[in-house]
C-alpha cells in the first residue's frame, strides 16, 4: 500500500496569504501538491459552515490563512477568523476530530517561503495523524 | 599583526550553554557604562559580549567571573539582551566543559555544594541546629508554611540572627510553620549563575522532591536568591510552590494586625534594595512599608535606590570569591549610607548582610552604623 | 457536483461556459498537460467550449474569448492561467468588451499555485484539473453585478497645519480646488516653525516656511480653520461628511486687526508652548510673531477673568472691540471628497529616562529646546546660553534618546543623527565650545548628509561611540566640579569615560501623537505597533490607507525629515488631484447584501462592521431591518459570518459559490 497522502483545503485571504502563495510560485519554492487553495477576500469571511463542509467532503485538514494581527486589510477580519476557529475547534473536539484538522495561520504577503514551509509541515502532521475519521466513514 | 578569525565552534558552545542572547547585542556599551564595577575598576561588559558574538572569548580571562548578576545592565539594555544568561553560559563553558580553570574558591564551593548540599560544606544533619533554641518544629504533612532559611543563616553563626528573628516573629504571630532541616539543600541560585548548571539541576530536583514529599505548598524565604529561583526557575523543573519573602510576609502580618509593633526605635534607617528582590522581582515597596511600621523609625532613602540601587557585590557567585579591598561595592554603599546620615542600614538578604557586616568591620565604622535585617528590626519592635 | 439538485439549479442549465487553458509559453505547459486539462474541462457540466492556447493574455488570446462569447453565445467564462492577482482585470475587461458582465468571469490559478510549485507532470495535471473543475463549479453560480459610480466631491480636507499639511493644501489649492485646512493650534506652522536652521544646508527654517504659511493664509482656495479639531467623520470616498469643532478663541477674527495691544497689556502669563517652556507668553496670545492667522486666543487656564472672574484688561484696551468673552465653540459641517491626514508627531519626553537628568538639571535640554535657544526669535535672541546666562564652554549631545531602545521606542527616529550634527555645528559656530557627540551609529543617508557629517567632523567636534549611561552632577575630581558629567563607554576605546560639560542636549525621539489612536478610530485607519498610522503598502503605496480616500503625509506615518515629508505631502496631493480629475468613484461591486425577509434587525452586523456600512432601521417594512450602505461596504464578509439568520451574503462570495468550489476541490 502506498503512503497515505492527506488532502488539505486552504482558505487563503486575498491580501496576504494568497499573495504569499503567489510569491512561493514566482520564487519556484516547491511544496507538496496535497493542498488546494480557495481564495477569499478575508479570513474573516470564512464561515464555520465552509470548514465543516470541507471536512465532510473528505479533506483531511483545513487551513485558514490570513494576515498577521494588525495587518488585516479590513482592520479586524483576522481577529474574527481567530474567534471562529477557536469556537469551531471546541465543536470538532466534541465530534471526535483531532485539533490538528483545523489550522489557523497568519502569513504575510512577503512570506512565500513560510507559506511553502507551512504546507510541508501540515502535510507531515496530517500524515502522522492518518486519514480524517470523516473520510474513513465516506470510504466504508 | 595577528589576524583573528571568528571561531564558529566557540560561538556555538556559548549558545548551547544558553547564551544565545548575545546575538541581539548592537554593541552600544550601555551595559559597561551602567555596570557598578566601573565605579571601582574597569569591566567592559560589552567587549565580553562581542567576543562571544565572534567566538573569541578568552576563557582564561578573570573578567568572566566579575559579573555579580545585579541586573542593572539588563534593565537598561536597549535591545533587551539577557546579559546574565550570557555570563552564565560563558562560565558554564569553563565550569562544565572545562575550557579553562575555575577560580579556586568557587571550585571548592561547588564541591561543597555538590557533596554536602551547602556552600559551607557542613553536615546536613546540623542544618536545623539554629532552630533548637527558637523551638521550631519539623515541617510535616499539614503544616501551613515551610520556612526556608537559606544556607547562610543556617550555618553561619554571624548571620544566624536573621533566621532566629524570623522564627521568633512567626511564633509570636501564631503562624503554623516548620523547617525541613537535613532534607533541605541549597537553593542553587548562585551556583547556577557561577556556571554549574548540573549542580543546580540536582539541587533543585532534590528540593522539589523534599518539598513535594513533605506536602509543602507555601514557602517563606529570607533570601531573595532563594525567592528568585523558587519562584522563577523551579516551575520549569516541575516545582510549583507559593513563594513569599519575609519582607512581604511581615507586611502581611502587620496589616492583618497579627503583629503589634510597639517598641520605639528612634533611629535613622536606610534600606538597601537587594538586587534579587528589587530589580529581579520588582519588590521595592513592601520592605519599606515594614520599616515604616516600626514606631519612631525614620526611613531615609539612599541616593541610588530602588531600580537604581547599587549591588552589595554578593550575587552571581561573587559571595564566594574574595573581592579586593577598594573594589567592594558594599564599601561604597556603606559610605553613601553614612553620608546620608543613616544609623542603621537595613537589609533583606543574607548576602547583603555578610558583605555589609564585613565592610563595617574592615572600614571600622561599627561606632557609626550597624547592619540589621528587617526581620531583626521587627523582632526588636515587638 | 454531487448532492441535492434544486429547482433553481435545474433552471441554471442554460449556463454556457467557455473554458480556456493557457500554456503561458512553457511556464505552465512544461509541467501541466494543458491539452488533457482542456479535454477534461470539455466534459464538465455546462461547458460549451474548452480550448488551450499559448498566451491567453495576449491580444489573440483575448480575441479568442471575445469571439466565442459572441459566436457560441457563452454566458460564463473561465480562464486557467496565472494568479488572479495578475490578470483578473485583463480578462474581466475582455469579457466586458464582448458585453459579458465581468463578474461572470472566473479564473483558475494553474501557474503560481500549480506548475511553478510542483514538478511531477502527472500530479500537476491532476491538480490543474481540480482547480479548473472548481472554477467551473463556481462560475456556474456567479451573478452579473452592477458596477456603480458616484460623483467625486472636489473639495478636500487637510488635517494638520505643519509643513506636510501646508504643502498638501497648497498643491491642491493651486489647481483651483477648494481645501479646508484644519489646525488644532492657534496658528499653522507645526514643529517646523520652531526650528532654527535646517540640516544639511542650514537654511533658516522660518525663512523658508513663513512664505508658505502666508500663502496659505491668503489663498482664495484655502479655508483655514485654525484652533479647530475634527469631531466626527462619516461617509466614504468621494462624499465624506466632516464635523469640525471651532474652539472659542474669545477674539472675533473679523474684528481683530492683529495689533498686539491686548498681549502687551495682559498681566497674566503661562509657559510658552512655542519656546518649549523656555519663556513665558501671556494669557491672551498668538504663539509667535508670524502666526497665521494673526489673531490671538485667550487661554482659559491662565486667564484671570476665567479663573477668578476679574481683569478683562485686554477688552479695555482693544480698540476694535474684538474681545468676546461670551464666545462659545462652534460646529461646522464640511463635505469633502478626500481627506489628507498630516497630524505630525509628539516629541519624546526624556524625563522618563531618569538617569539623563532631564527636569532635574537645568542645563540638560532637549533638541527642540536647543532650537529655540538658537533661533533669533527665541528667548535669548539666538544666543546659546546656560540657565544662569553664561556661555557654555563644553556641550555634550546625546543621540538615540528614546529611539533604538526597546524600553522606549525600538525604531530609529531618522532625523536625530542629523539634527545632532546640526546642533554641534551651531554650538561650534556660536560659542566655540568643546562639543562631544555620543552616538551608537551615525545614520546620514540623505542628500548632502554624509558631506555634512564630514564638515562637522572637520570643525573639531569629538565623536564618542557609545550609548550614554548616566548624566550626573556628582563630581569625583576637581575638573568635574560644577559640571554635568556624562558617563558612557567609548566602545571604540573600550573604556569608560567621564566627560564634564556645561550643557547636555538630548536628541529626543519622534513619537506618535498621544491621541493617534483616537484619530485613527475617527478616520477608520490602522496604526502600526509603534503607534504611527499604517500606510496601505509599505513600499508601493505609502500615502494611502485601508480607508479609500483617506491619505496620510508626514510624520503621522512615521519619523521623517523635511524633504521626505514634503515629497509625501505632494504625493498625497497628487492622489487627491487624480481623484478630482476623474470626477467619479467606482464602488466595490462585491459587497454585502441583506435579505430583508430573513433579517430580524438584531444589529450584530452593525456592531462589528469596521466601516459602519450596515445600519438597522425602519425602511419599507414595519419591523427594523439592517440595510447596507454599499458605498461604505468593503466586502470583507464579517457580517455575513456573524449574521444569526443567514440573511446577509457577500455578492460574488455567496455560500453556494464557495461550497461549489469546496465540493469540486474535494473530488478526486
Amino acid at each position: 500500500m502506498s503512503e497515505f497522502e492527506p488532502s488539505i483545503l486552504c482558505f487563503a485571504c486575498n491580501w496576504c496569504s494568497y499573495a504569499a502563495a503567489d510569491i512561493a510560485g514566482t520564487s519556484r519554492i516547491h511544496y507538496p501538491p496535497n493542498v488546494r487553495l480557495l481564495r477569499v477576500m478575508c479570513s474573516g469571511m470564512v464561515d464555520a459552515e465552509y470548514v465543516m463542509k470541507a471536512l465532510e467532503a473528505g479533506f483531511d485538514g483545513v487551513m485558514v490563512a490570513g494576515c498577521h494581527i494588525g495587518d488585516c486589510h479590513y482592520i479586524s477580519g483576522n481577529i474574527k477568523a481567530q474567534e471562529m476557529v477557536t469556537r469551531l475547534k471546541k465543536l470538532l473536539h466534541i465530534l471526535g476530530l483531532e485539533d490538528e484538522r483545523l489550522m489557523l495561520k497568519w502569513i504575510a504577503t512577503s512570506e512565500g517561503p513560510i507559506f511553502a514551509e507551512t504546507i510541508k509541515e501540515y502535510v507531515e502532521q496530517l500524515k502522522k495523524l492518518g486519514p480524517s475519521p470523516f473520510r474513513k466513514e465516506l470510504v466504508t | 599583526m595577528q589576524a583573528l578569525t571568528p571561531y564558529k565552534d566557540a560561538i556555538d558552545i556559548v549558545k548551547e550553554a544558553g547564551g544565545e542572547a548575545f546575538e541581539q547585542c548592537y554593541q552600544c556599551g550601555l551595559c559597561s557604562g551602567t555596570c557598578p564595577w566601573n565605579l571601582v575598576t574597569s569591566f567592559i561588559v560589552r567587549r565580553l559580549i562581542h567576543q562571544a558574538q565572534l567566538g573569541l572569548v578568552d576563557f582564561e580571562d578573570d573578567d568572566l567571573w566579575l559579573c555579580a548578576t545585579c541586573g542593572a545592565c539588563v534593565a537598561r539594555c536597549p535591545r533587551g539582551v539577557e546579559i546574565i544568561d550570557i555570563m552564565r553560559a560563558m562560565r558554564n563553558v569553563v565550569a562544565e566543559v572545562g575550557a579553562a580553570k575555575v577560580p579556586d574558591s568557587l571550585r571548592i564551593t561547588a564541591k561543597n555544594i555538590a557533596s554536602a548540599g551547602n556552600p559551607q560544606g557542613e553536615a546536613r544533619e546540623i542544618r536545623g541546629n539554629w532552630a533548637e533554641e527558637s523551638k521550631v518544629k519539623t515541617f510535616t504533612e499539614g503544616t501551613e508554611l515551610l520556612y526556608f532559611s537559606c544556607c547562610v543563616p543556617a550555618y553561619d553563626p554571624k548571620v544566624r540572627r536573621i533566621a532566629q528573628a524570623t522564627a521568633g516573629i512567626l511564633n509570636k504571630a501564631g503562624v503554623d510553620f516548620g523547617i525541613l532541616g537535613a532534607k533541605e539543600s541549597c537553593c542553587g541560585e548562585s551556583i547556577r549563575k557561577a556556571g554549574n548548571e548540573s549542580i543546580f539541576q540536582s539541587l533543585a530536583n532534590s528540593n522539589i522532591q523534599a518539598f513535594t514529599e513533605s506536602g509543602v505548598s507555601k514557602v517563606l524565604v529570607s533570601s531573595p536568591h532563594c525567592y528568585h529561583t523558587f519562584k522563577n526557575e523551579y516551575p520549569a523543573l516541575g516545582g510549583n510552590f507559593e513563594v513569599v519573602h519575609t519582607a512581604q510576609y511581615l507586611l502581611e502580618l502587620i496589616r492583618d494586625q497579627k503583629l503589634k509593633l510597639t517598641k520605639e526605635l528612634n533611629k535613622k534607617v536606610a534600606y538597601q534594595d537587594p538586587c534579587y528582590l528589587g530589580r529581579h522581582n520588582g519588590i521595592y515597596d513592601e520592605p519599606r512599608e515594614v520599616l515604616r511600621s516600626i514606631p519612631g523609625l525614620e526611613l531615609i532613602e539612599l541616593p541610588d535606590s530602588r531600580e537604581e540601587s547599587i549591588c552589595c557585590g554578593g550575587g552571581g557567585g561573587r559571595i564566594w570569591i574574595e573581592t579586593k579591598k577598594g573594589e567592594r561595592f558594599s564599601d561604597l554603599r556603606l559610605e553613601q549610607a553614612i553620608e546620608a546620615g543613616a544609623e542603621i542600614l537595613a537589609v533583606a538578604c543574607p548576602y547583603c548582610m555578610l558583605n555589609f557586616d564585613d565592610s563595617v568591620l574592615t572600614m571600622d565604622k561599627g561606632e557609626i552604623i550597624e547592619i540589621r535585617d528587617i526581620s531583626e528590626l521587627v523582632w526588636g519592635a515587638i | 457536483m454531487g448532492g441535492n439538485i434544486t429547482a433553481e439549479a435545474l433552471d441554471r442549465d442554460e449556463r454556457r461556459i467557455g473554458v480556456y487553458i493557457c500554456h503561458c509559453g512553457l511556464n505552465i505547459a512544461d509541467t501541466v498537460d494543458v491539452e488533457a486539462v482542456a479535454n477534461y474541462a470539455g466534459t464538465l457540466n455546462s461547458v460549451a467550449v474548452a480550448r488551450d492556447y499559448r498566451f491567453m493574455c495576449s491580444d489573440p488570446g483575448q480575441d479568442l474569448i471575445k469571439n466565442d462569447i459572441k459566436e457560441l453565445n457563452l454566458n460564463r467564462v473561465v480562464v486557467a492561467s496565472c494568479s488572479p492577482r495578475m490578470h483578473e482585470p485583463t480578462f474581466r475587461k475582455a469579457c466586458e468588451a464582448a458585453s459579458l458582465n465581468p463578474y461572470l468571469f472566473e479564473m483558475a490559478n494553474i501557474r503560481e499555485d500549480c506548475s511553478w510549485v510542483h514538478d511531477d507532470r502527472e500530479v500537476a495535471t491532476q491538480k490543474a484539473k481540480a482547480l479548473v473543475r472548481a472554477a467551473v463549479a463556481r462560475v456556474y453560480y456567479n451573478d452579473p453585478l452592477e458596477i456603480k459610480e458616484i460623483p467625486f466631491n472636489p473639495d478636500t480636507l487637510v488635517v494638520g497645519g505643519g509643513i506636510a499639511g501646508i504643502q498638501a493644501a497648497l498643491e491642491i489649492a493651486d489647481s483651483e480646488h477648494k481645501v479646508y485646512l484644519v489646525e488644532r493650534d492657534p496658528s499653522i506652522g507645526g514643529h517646523m516653525i520652531q526650528l532654527d536652521k535646517t540640516f544639511p544646508t542650514l537654511d533658516c527654517s522660518q525663512c523658508i516656511l513663513t512664505p508658505k504659511m502666508a500663502a496659505v493664509g491668503a489663498h482664495p482656495y484655502i479655508e483655514l480653520l485654525s484652533y479647530s479639531e475634527v469631531e466626527e467623520v462619516s461617509g466614504f470616498v468621494g462624499a465624506f461628511k466632516v464635523k469640525v469643532r471651532k474652539k472659542a478663541r474669545y477674539v472675533d477674527e473679523d474684528k481683530c486687526t492683529g495689533c498686539g495691544l491686548c498681549q502687551e497689556k495682559c498681566p497674566w502669563t503661562a509657559d510658552s508652548e512655542y519656546d518649549v517652556g523656555l519663556s513665558k507668553r501671556k494669557a491672551i496670545y498668538t504663539p509667535f510673531a508670524q502666526a497665521i492667522p494673526n489673531v490671538p486666543v485667550i487661554d482659559r487656564d491662565s486667564c484671570a477673568y476665567f479663573l477668578k472672574g476679574k481683569c478683562r484688561a485686554c477688552e479695555k484696551f482693544c480698540e476694535t472691540g474684538a474681545i468676546d468673552f461670551e464666545q462659545v465653540d462652534q460646529f461646522i459641517e464640511l463635505e469633502v471628497g478626500a481627506i489628507i491626514l498630516a497630524t505630525g508627531y509628539d516629541a519624546f519626553d526624556p524625563s522618563t529616562i531618569s538617569q539623563y537628568g532631564y527636569g532635574i538639571y537645568d542645563n540638560v535640554i532637549t533638541g527642540l529646546q536647543f532650537e529655540r535657544l538658537s533661533a533669533a526669535t527665541g528667548p535669548t535672541g539666538g544666543e546659546i546660553r546656560l540657565k544662569d546666562g553664561r556661555k557654555p564652554e563644553s556641550v555634550a549631545i546625546i543621540h538615540c534618546v528614546g529611539s533604538r531602545d526597546q524600553n522606549y521606542h525600538e525604531y530609529c527616529s531618522r532625523v536625530c543623527c542629523m539634527y545632532g550634527l546640526k546642533v554641534a555645528h551651531i554650538v561650534k559656530d556660536k560659542t566655540n565650545a568643546d562639543v562631544y557627540e555620543m552616538y551608537i551609529d551615525m545614520r546620514c543617508f540623505g542628500e548632502g548628509y554624509e558631506e555634512f557629517y564630514k564638515r562637522v567632523s572637520e570643525e573639531g567636534v569629538n565623536f564618542i561611540r557609545g550609548k550614554v549611561a548616566k548624566v550626573t552632577d556628582k563630581a569625583v575630581s576637581e575638573e568635574e566640579e560644577g559640571k554635568l558629567v556624562v558617563i558612557c563607554e567609548d566602545t571604540l576605546l573600550g573604556s569608560i569615560i567621564r566627560v564634564p560639560v556645561d550643557m547636555v542636549v538630548l536628541c529626543i525621539a519622534l513619537e506618535a501623537r498621544s491621541d493617534a489612536e483616537e484619530v485613527a478610530r475617527k478616520f477608520i485607519i490602522s496604526r502600526r505597533a509603534d503607534g504611527f498610522f499604517l500606510e496601505r503598502h509599505v513600499k508601493l503605496d505609502p500615502v494611502a490607507t485601508p480607508s479609500d480616500g483617506v491619505l496620510i503625509a508626514g510624520c503621522c506615518q512615521g519619523p521623517k525629515d523635511i524633504p521626505d515629508t514634503v515629497v509625501q505631502a505632494s504625493a498625497a496631493a497628487a492622489r487627491v488631484l487624480a481623484m478630482i480629475s476623474k470626477g467619479r468613484v467606482t464602488l466595490e461591486a462585491s459587497v454585502s447584501h441583506v435579505n430583508e425577509d430573513l433579517c430580524i434587525g438584531c444589529g450584530r452586523c452593525e456592531e462589528l462592521c469596521e466601516f459602519h456600512a450596515p445600519k438597522v432601521g425602519i425602511y419599507e417594512k414595519p419591523m427594523p431591518v439592517s440595510r447596507v450602505n454599499e458605498a461604505l461596504c468593503k466586502g470583507c464578509g464579517a457580517c455575513a459570518v456573524a449574521c444569526p439568520t443567514g440573511a446577509i451574503s457577500i455578492k460574488h462570495f455567496k455560500p453556494e459559490q464557495i461550497l461549489a468550489m469546496v465540493d469540486a476541490l474535494a473530488e478526486t
